[in-house]
């Protein structure tokens, strides 16, 4: 990563992912108006649980986001990305088993 | 002949130590967080109302607030770490400013967050929601204190005659920071936003 080319390459990278973490926020707060936006088109919240999975997902990107570019995974040794990504599975797992639960149990 | 252990190994994985062991550190990490948002999804199913009604108490102008300074700490902190690289000083010092002011800011976001919270009586006994907003937003914000504390550090050594030039130390704060962040991304649509007819008004 030597060179006044890839700085400036890794420049662009930084920003992009700024820009679009800062439209995945507008994105997730749009997310939480589905319901409502359900209710005044159809006259019932058909939408309620949408909110919760659109939300997680698009915060899962986010995650893979800053983990790939602001903490450079995308540039580490494989041995590294594979002791990370374990942890990180098994929570992203764990967060949408449950919510998927909870959709069942209060549609 | 000695008798002290030499324990200056060699990285085999050709990981810096200082590296591999903030990883290991942000890995417990996540498995810390993960406890709270497993019971707090659990027992959110259980008690789906009370829930419900918490969520309409909370700013999510604040948390939006919050959530900017988040992200614009972490591009800046990313950017210090390849200025100090590029043995710009300057330059880094001007990120690293700019990451301890947005750090502060989300303090002080927080600080009349819960201010007007305490006000209202909405406090830790509430109810089992406000238990773990209070839970999860406050070890968040421990969090954020303890990377204030070595960023206000490299960055005031940065002014001093020797200056601060061990980027790697810089970039292993980098990945502590970044994860403060990646908590925040889930926290904030968990407790803030992603409850079913949550009416947004807040306190």
């Amino acid at each position: 990563m030597a060179g006044s080319h890839d700085e400036a390459a890794i420049k662009k990278s930084y920003m992009k992912v700024f820009y679009l973490l800062m439209g995945f926020t507008a994105l997730t707060i749009l997310a939480s108006q589905i319901d409502t936006f359900f209710a005044t088109m159809f006259g019932h919240t058909g939408g309620t649980y949408v909110n919760m999975t659109v939300g997680l997902i698009i915060a899962t990107i986010k995650v893979v986001l800053v983990m790939y570019i602001f903490m450079h995974l995308k540039f580490d040794n494989k041995y590294l990305r594979a002791f990370v990504y374990v942890p990180i599975f098994l929570f992203i797992v764990m967060v949408f088993a449950l919510n998927v639960l909870e959709t069942f149990n209060h549609p | 002949m000695s008798l002290a252990l030499d324990l200056r190994h060699e990285p085999v994985s050709g990981i810096p130590h200082g590296k591999m062991v903030m990883w290991a550190f942000l890995a417990s990490e996540i498995m810390f967080f993960s406890g709270f948002f497993g019971a707090f999804t659990v027992l959110r199913n259980a008690n789906i109302d009370i829930f419900m009604e918490g969520t309409t108490h909370l700013n999510v102008a604040m948390a939006t607030i919050n959530t900017v300074f988040l992200i614009t700490s972490s591009l800046t902190m990313a950017l210090s770490i390849l200025n100090l690289e590029k043995k710009n000083t300057k330059m880094f010092q001007v990120f690293m400013g700019i990451t301890i002011l947005c750090a502060f800011g989300f303090l002080v976001v927080k600080y009349f967050e819960y201010s007007a919270k305490f006000e209202h009586h909405l406090l830790p006994s509430k109810s089992i929601f406000f238990a773990f907003y209070f839970m999860m937003t406050g070890f968040h914000a421990a969090h954020v204190i303890g990377g204030i504390i070595p960023m206000v550090w490299m960055f005031l050594r940065s002014f001093t005659k020797k200056g601060y030039t061990n980027h790697v130390r810089v970039e292993i704060l980098g990945l502590y920071w970044h994860f403060v962040d990646l908590v925040w991304i889930f926290l904030f649509p968990a407790l803030y936003l992603l409850f079913p007819g949550a009416h947004h008004g807040g306190h």
